[in-house]
């Protein structure tokens, strides 16, 4: 992590925290403890709070559970050896007591690799089900929790309707139950559900996201979805390869977005509520590559392998953010052309320190 | 872009059919006409892939990186291609050097229902930029509900296209359409098909998995592969010709191609003998033929008894050790009746 | 009770998962050792529930369970994973534990009761190498022994696909490379090759494996009474170790074939492959609490006190 990478985060938080920060300052003088505290979504929540404390006087205390969490310290020293920061090593399935001064809770714990989702079912689902369950119940005895935030997943809607262009967070959708592969998302709509239980059995007030899908520092390239496949596919030269015409739409929030909106929701989201979170605007994986590619100073192939005439139809999945962008004002503040560039000269970044060491 | 992509194991597959000796001179041979011809991938290596020569399954005359390498320098726009089964092949000793040496297809196999064993070599070949298939082995062994889920695992752990394999030649056209048209229907990759002669439909069940949409097809020169052998190459990309669906590959290129493999590689054109009859009804591997022969002869039991057995046991293909206790005990049985 | 436990050796199990599990019902089986605790992470895993249940201590503190309470035990067995062995042996070793690692870390020395027992007493740390080695090594050790020049052997396994869980596969290649180099090391030859099979045909198939050898000259007159012998031997702390086909020649190699069925403490009878390597572990652990008590049996009396 060199300076150019902490200041590329800086400006990015700086940026899409321009205007201020009224949705936030509940969290002032809190305690916040984030599960899943050192992956993604985690590492950007902590550069958001460090941000905020560093500059805006917030106050907030983090506390990061994971079961890794004694590897943090070399992914992101400047963050680990904060005052501010404690990390907490914890498999969640294990989990029995928070710390008592735990007001806040943001519950990301979750393997989304879909490799260990097609080898290991069993783990995935109990990571969700069982996890969540370990997790709420330790909260239900903390004397001053004001909100948890449960991580969910773009996942749970199944399928996207060919004729629905954005998902909102009310339609119901469907997973076939007997496929094992859709462990990963049925558990986190049967977390939903344990969610719900002890919202209203134990009172817990407990908001949910529904995360699509993001682009940007700090997410590892060799995880295999399509835009990690054509930037690491890219960075070695290319081709790219798209399996398919190429014609199924995804859409990429960037991750400095992701976090005021993390952040956002459980400072303001009231119990009970779901939202959805990524960008509303889908694109093509052709046109993805097409953005991709004039990015790099060499030419790179975009090789298409056309599947059969009775393959699935391209897929769509994109979200509904009206929700949270009309009722708590969050807004995208980062396009894609900027996300992709931003990425790029991440591991622009990453490649020169990886060649310097 | 072709409307088939044909991959060509006859420096694979083909090896089956001699006990692995073929030699680099061959594989040079056979490479450089099979580019000519404008073959898309062309695999090369011991017949039960990279890291397979043993006393199991055989010993290979040339080691994996002479043959790759024999291969290598003479394909350009032709991609070399390797067949690779985890439990034989280890990412360090046998994958690694071979995608030093120039792969560019790697197709990662297992037993039909057994995929979760492929996750890592699959992801050290994406990671290494190179194409990697998921192969499934024996699947006639599987309904296609199980293939179809073990198939999605591939997919997930990044194979860029699953190929089923009829390995022992077993199926009928109707079994074909039913397994190729399932993986089709779920999957976002691409579907292939790898058909043995056993029951004389390698030409047949290869179309209708066409037709049912699979968009990567095998074929060797004269059928040059284990047990009845393969779908014969020309024979295939005529039909398809005929049928109008495209390969890219040049129709004389291609039957000049069958010449010279019969001429300098095939020691004996592939026929369906009757022990690929039975092997084929019994559902075990075609490549068990050779060792069955010669075991069996040793034990004086009779090969289509020990074929039938092994069937009856379930044997996947690696368990070619079996054979020996097979006709072992089917020797001790009829010597106490 | 038969035996005063002053006579036993205590033992811990670190690591509550099926491998584990059944190591402690094999552990409490036996008159020369005694389960003072078995730790794990989590207290609501059926093995915690099933070691509760036999009246056995159990913590859910992981390695710092035995770090609290050094004095618990003298040997730890280690069923967690190789990650975690390699963070729990200096640990142990400050302390003077015995270990036996049923894991692949590769720390200690490598044990094969039937061959190097004896040999292993002087190490406080035996690795159980892995399952194929634990069937096949001994064999092969027999093969170099009787055989002179030994150019190369081959072991292959068969192992219901039932029995080889999510860890079993994704750890496929260490598997094949840590039997080579237990092979090498066990037979003095320089060229092994081990192959793993996965049969998913039901009923479920016992571990089958196949040992084929090339030497120059072969001699099966030496080999055969010497490999009857040793499978007598492994039968001592494998009672579900068979002889399937004995030594012959066919073709160019040597070629024998052995059968492993589990005694179902706790895995099921299938998974011979899991239940060798905790028999030997479990032998290894016995030798010691033997080899201990020969040495000093007056201050065993007062150390109990």
């Amino acid at each position: 992590m060199n300076a150019s990478m902490r200041r590329m985060i800086r400006d990015d938080c700086s940026r899409v925290l321009d205007g201020g920060i009224p949705g936030l300052k509940a969290l002032q003088g809190g305690v916040l403890l984030m599960t899943g505290g050192t992956g993604f979504m985690g590492t950007w929540v902590t550069e958001m709070v460090a941000y905020l404390n560093d500059h805006h006087g917030l106050g907030l205390r983090l506390m990061l559970l994971s079961d890794r969490a004694s590897r943090f310290g070399a992914s992101a020293p400047h963050l680990a050896g904060r005052r501010d920061v404690q990390l907490i090593e914890c498999d969640v399935l294990n989990l029995v007591e928070l710390p008592p001064e735990v007001n806040w809770i943001i519950h990301a714990a979750a393997d989304p690799d879909a490799r260990s989702h097609a080898s290991d079912p069993l783990r995935t689902i109990r990571l969700n089900v069982r996890g969540t369950d370990s997790l709420l119940q330790a909260a239900s005895r903390l004397g001053n929790v004001r909100k948890i935030l449960y991580v969910s997943s773009g996942l749970v809607y199944g399928t996207q309707p060919p004729d629905m262009a954005n998902i909102p967070e009310s339609f119901v959708g469907g997973l076939d139950c007997t496929v094992p592969l859709q462990a990963y998302a049925e558990g986190k709509r049967a977390a939903e559900t344990v969610c719900a239980a002890y919202r209203t059995q134990i009172r817990l007030p407990i908001v949910t996201v529904r995360p699509f899908a993001f682009l940007g520092p700090y997410q590892l390239l060799d995880r295999p979805w399509a835009a990690n496949n054509f930037i690491s596919e890219s960075l070695r030269g290319g081709p790219i390869r798209i399996q398919g015409d190429g014609q199924s739409v995804r859409s990429y929030m960037y991750p400095a977005d992701m976090a005021l909106w993390l952040l956002t929701i459980l400072a303001q989201g009231p119990a009970g509520a779901v939202y959805n979170l990524g960008s509303p605007h889908g694109i093509t994986l052709i046109d993805l590559a097409r953005k991709i590619v004039p990015l790099f100073p060499q030419p790179i192939k975009i090789v298409i392998r056309t599947l059969g005439p009775n393959a699935p139809r391209a897929s769509r999945l994109v979200p509904d953010t009206s929700l949270a962008q009309k009722t708590l004002g969050l807004e995208i503040k980062t396009d894609l052309d900027a996300a992709i560039r931003l990425t790029l000269q991440w591991h622009h970044f990453l490649h020169a320190e990886k060649v310097t060491a | 872009m072709p409307d088939i992509r044909i991959s060509d194991p006859t420096l694979r597959d083909g090896n089956h059919a001699v006990a692995h000796q073929l030699t680099a001179a061959q594989i040079a041979r056979y490479a450089q006409a099979a580019e000519a011809a404008g073959v898309p991938i062309v695999e090369v290596g011991h017949g039960n892939g990279i890291g397979a020569s043993s006393l199991q399954v055989g010993l290979s005359r040339e080691d994996d990186l002479t043959m790759l390498r024999a291969a290598r320098e003479k394909l350009s726009r032709s991609a070399l291609g390797i067949h690779c089964i985890p439990g034989f092949a280890t990412i360090n000793k046998d994958l690694r050097p071979a995608l030093d040496a120039g792969v560019d297809v790697v197709r990662v196999a297992s037993h039909c229902t057994e995929a979760d064993i492929t996750q890592r070599h699959i992801d050290f070949v994406r990671e290494r930029g190179k194409e990697a298939f998921g192969v499934l082995m024996m699947s006639h062994m599987a309904p296609v509900e199980v293939l179809v889920e073990q198939a999605a695992k591939m997919e997930a752990y990044g194979a860029e296209a699953v190929i089923l394999m009829d390995s022992a030649g077993a199926m009928l056209p109707p079994d074909v359409a039913q397994r190729v048209g399932g993986l089709t229907r779920h999957l976002s990759i691409p579907v292939g098909f790898h058909a043995h002669n056993n029951l004389g439909m390698a030409i047949a069940n290869s179309v209708t998995a066409a037709q049912a949409g699979a968009t990567i097809l095998d074929g060797t020169a004269r059928g040059f592969g284990a047990g009845a052998g393969n779908t014969q190459l020309e024979i295939l990309v005529a039909v398809l010709e005929r049928m109008g669906i495209s390969t890219g590959i040049d129709l004389y290129g291609i039957l000049d191609l069958g010449d010279l493999a019969e001429g300098e590689l095939i020691p004996a054109v592939p026929t369906v003998k009757s022990i690929s009859i039975v092997s084929g009804l019994s559902g075990v591997f075609s490549a068990f033929s050779k060792h069955v022969d010669r075991i069996a002869k040793q034990y004086r039991a009779d090969p289509r008894d020990v074929f039938f057995e092994l069937g009856r046991r379930k044997v996947v293909a690696g368990q070619e050790d079996l054979i020996l206790e097979v006709a072992k005990q089917l020797a001790e049985r009829s010597q106490t009746v | 009770m038969t035996r005063s436990t002053v006579d036993k050796l205590r033992v811990a199990i670190l690591g509550s998962g099926n491998i584990g599990t059944d190591l402690l019902v094999k552990v409490l089986r036996s008159p020369h050792l005694d389960c003072t605790l078995f730790v794990g992470r989590n207290l609501s895993s059926s093995g915690m529930t099933k070691a509760n249940s036999l009246g056995v201590p159990i913590s859910d503190k992981s390695i710092d369970a035995i770090l609290q309470a050094p004095d618990c035990c003298e040997l730890v067995f280690d069923a967690t994973s190789a990650i975690d062995h390699k963070r729990h042996w200096p640990l142990l070793e400050e302390l003077g534990k015995l270990v036996v690692d049923l894991t692949p870390a590769k720390v200690g020395t490598m044990c094969v009761p039937a061959v190097n027992l004896e040999q292993c007493l002087d190490s406080p740390n035996l690795n159980m190498i892995s399952c194929g080695g634990q069937t096949s090594i001994p064999l092969a050790h027999v093969i170099g022994q009787t055989q002179g020049e030994v150019d190369y052997i081959e072991v292959v396994s068969s192992i219901a696909s039932r029995s080889a869980g999510p860890a079993t596969r994704i750890n496929l290649d260490e598997y094949i490379e840590t039997t080579e180099m237990g092979l090498r090391t066990f037979s003095g030859c320089a060229r092994t090759k081990v192959i793993l099979n996965l049969n998913p045909a039901q009923p479920c198939i016992d571990m089958q494996t196949t040992i084929s050898a090339q030497v120059r000259q072969p001699d099966l007159e030496r080999l055969a009474p010497a490999v009857a012998a040793m499978v007598v031997k492994i039968q001592q702390y494998v009672p579900g170790y068979q002889l399937l086909v004995p030594p012959m020649l066919e073709t160019n190699r040597i070629v024998m074939m052995v059968k492993v069925q589990g005694l179902g403490d706790y895995l099921p009878r299938y998974a011979g492959n899991l239940d060798i390597i905790n028999c030997a572990a479990l032998a290894a652990a016995e030798a010691f609490a033997r080899h201990r008590v020969c040495a000093s049996p007056t201050s065993k009396r007062s150390s109990h006190a």
